[in-house]
């Protein structure tokens, strides 16, 4: 049978959901919205900050209630550039990090906003070279990890 | 504990779509062969496990029920993510070593041909909470550690597109492979760049098939040719990649999870030297970079002397042979990959892998990859039987 012939059924998922925080995460969005504050959690027994905060330490199976701030500076430690639109994902150019805010153990993923990529190898060249972030907030914090981006901070010499 | 061993394998070919294949008739097709293969019938089976990854990749909610074959026997879903494939596998020999089965079919399906993007898919496998609003997807996840491991080992494009192209030229030699492109370094690095830094050449397609095999305990073997399942472990590690960008030895681009199955599965298989001892290797690496990564958490170099491996296994005829088959590049239907390494591996010990054959394989090491990196798992098989 030719490829022609052969019959296809169109199809469809399309679901609305409702995605349940949990308290810890609550907090943490509050503390966004509320005070411009990112919170992270201290593990009794590794004495790591968990950044963004979390119940539990899922290495050490500590519940983590110690709360503590961090940041707002840090330092970039892996990037990507997005250059290529893909259906349903947000356009391109995106640059998408974790950085490790201060005092915290572990990194976070988010936007880097402000970068000049009209070269993106020398972007990627700067990104690439542990630079140091600070997270800049919206004006209307909604509670979201979205409330917040990183930018680079100016280098001494002005690079 | 009984041995295992592999007596049957069947593979549909790889496509980016079988649209004259319902996913039943993938299943049994796939499954069929196997059978033939191991010249058993569908009564002498005592369990099927089935793997199939994100239900959504098919756009068909628990496509497995379209593999119940036969009537009256055990029948286990399997899903891990990428390893999907050589976590079913796993199950199954485990069934046997406990005494609990002689012989199993294992199946997994991809039918991913029917959805038109994967990449929107993909972001619904990340944490919904903290960060589903961002474009995680495979090859953003990808991107993150490629441009960790240019800058602590300095790798460079260069590499990525090496391994890339020595990819897919093998996998035009392997009739079931997706893509047969004799794609070059160059071709690699002028490619579009998705994210940065990997280009269109350095990732894997959307593939779709099935892939089967007949697992049988030492004592059914009989008078057919066995490829020994000498070792395997699963090992996984924290979800969270944040989580591990800090932790001494075990870093993001250090592959934990992989390290620790390979010494697991290589010290139940008596591997002391897998840079001699072993002379295939099929690779889950959906990324050319991911690959490089896999090296060092196998025991083939150090971390650090990564990139001079990279170099050198391209040249020196000493060294393991990488992804005869053409790896992930040539085909990748997701839930399916890390069973086909696996299937490859058989081919290449009982000599049957047609033009991709390599000479003189007594073993030969599959691996799986899967999720954020937090699965991993290893297979070592062979013609002895070690225990």
């Amino acid at each position: 049978m030719s490829q022609s012939d052969l019959i296809t059924i169109p199809g469809h998922w399309s679901f609305d959901y409702t995605y349940f925080a949990g308290e810890a995460a609550t907090r943490f969005f509050r503390e966004l919205a509320e005070n411009r504050r990112i919170m992270g959690t201290k593990c009794p027994a590794c004495k790591r900050v968990l950044v963004p905060a979390r119940a539990f330490c899922d290495a050490c199976m500590e519940r983590t209630d110690e709360w503590i701030e961090v940041g707002p500076e840090g330092t970039l430690e892996t990037f990507t550039i997005i250059t290529t639109a893909f259906p349903g994902l947000p356009e391109p150019p995106i640059v998408m990090a974790y950085v490790t805010l201060d005092r915290a153990d572990t990194a976070l993923i988010n936007l880097v906003l402000g970068e000049d990529l009209s070269d993106i190898e020398q972007a990627a060249k700067r990104l690439n070279s542990q630079p140091r972030v600070v997270a800049r907030f919206i004006d209307d914090p909604k509670g979201r990890i979205t409330d917040f981006s990183f930018e680079l901070l100016l280098q001494r010499g002005g690079v | 504990m009984s041995a295992v061993a592999i007596v049957g394998v069947g593979q549909t070919p790889y496509r980016r779509s079988h649209k004259d294949l319902s996913s039943r008739e993938l299943i049994w097709s796939a499954a069929k062969e196997a059978l033939d293969d191991a010249g058993m019938g569908i009564d002498e089976i005592d369990l099927v496990v089935a793997g199939v990854a994100p239900d959504a990749l098919a756009g068909e909610a628990s496509v497995e029920r379209s593999g119940m074959m036969g009537k009256g026997k055990p029948f286990v879903r399997v899903n891990t993510g990428g390893v999907t494939g050589s976590s079913t596998v796993f199950a199954g020999a485990s069934y046997i070593k406990a005494g609990r089965a002689k012989a199993v079919l294992v199946f997994a399906l991809e039918r991913m041909g029917q959805a038109t993007t994967s990449q929107q898919v993909f972001n619904t496998i990340f944490d919904p909470v903290y960060e589903k609003d961002f474009p995680l997807t495979t090859i953003t996840m990808a991107a993150l550690r490629a441009s960790m491991l240019m800058r602590l080992y300095g790798y460079t494009d260069r590499h990525w597109a090496e391994i890339a192209s020595r990819n897919y030229r093998n996998a035009l030699r392997n009739p079931l492979a997706h893509l047969h492109l004799d794609v070059t370094p160059e071709d690699v690095l002028e490619s579009p760049l998705l994210a940065w830094p990997i280009h269109r050449y350095e990732a894997c397609p959307m593939s779709e098939g099935a892939c089967a095999m007949v697992l049988v305990s030492k004592d059914r073997v009989r008078t057919r040719t066995p490829v020994w399942i000498q070792g395997y472990a699963s090992t996984s590690d924290s979800y969270a990649m944040g989580d591990r960008i800090h932790r001494p030895g075990a870093t993001l681009v250090d592959l934990l999870s992989l390290r620790l199955s390979a010494e697991r599965a290589y010290k139940e298989a008596a591997v002391t030297d897998p840079r001699s001892e072993i002379r295939v290797v099929e690779l889950y690496s959906a990324f050319s970079s991911a690959e490089a990564m896999a090296y060092p958490a196998l025991g083939f170099c150090n971390a650090a002397d990564g990139p001079r491996f990279v170099e050198s296994q391209l040249t020196d005829p000493s060294l393991p042979v990488f992804n005869p088959s053409g790896g992930p590049q040539g085909a990748n239907p997701v839930s399916a990959t890390a069973m086909v390494r696996i299937a490859e591996c058989a081919l290449q010990v009982r000599g049957t892998a047609g033009d991709r054959q390599v000479d003189g394989v007594e073993r030969a090491v599959a691996t799986g990859q899967g999720g954020a990196t937090q699965f991993s798992t290893v297979c070592v098989l062979g013609k002895d039987l070690v225990h």
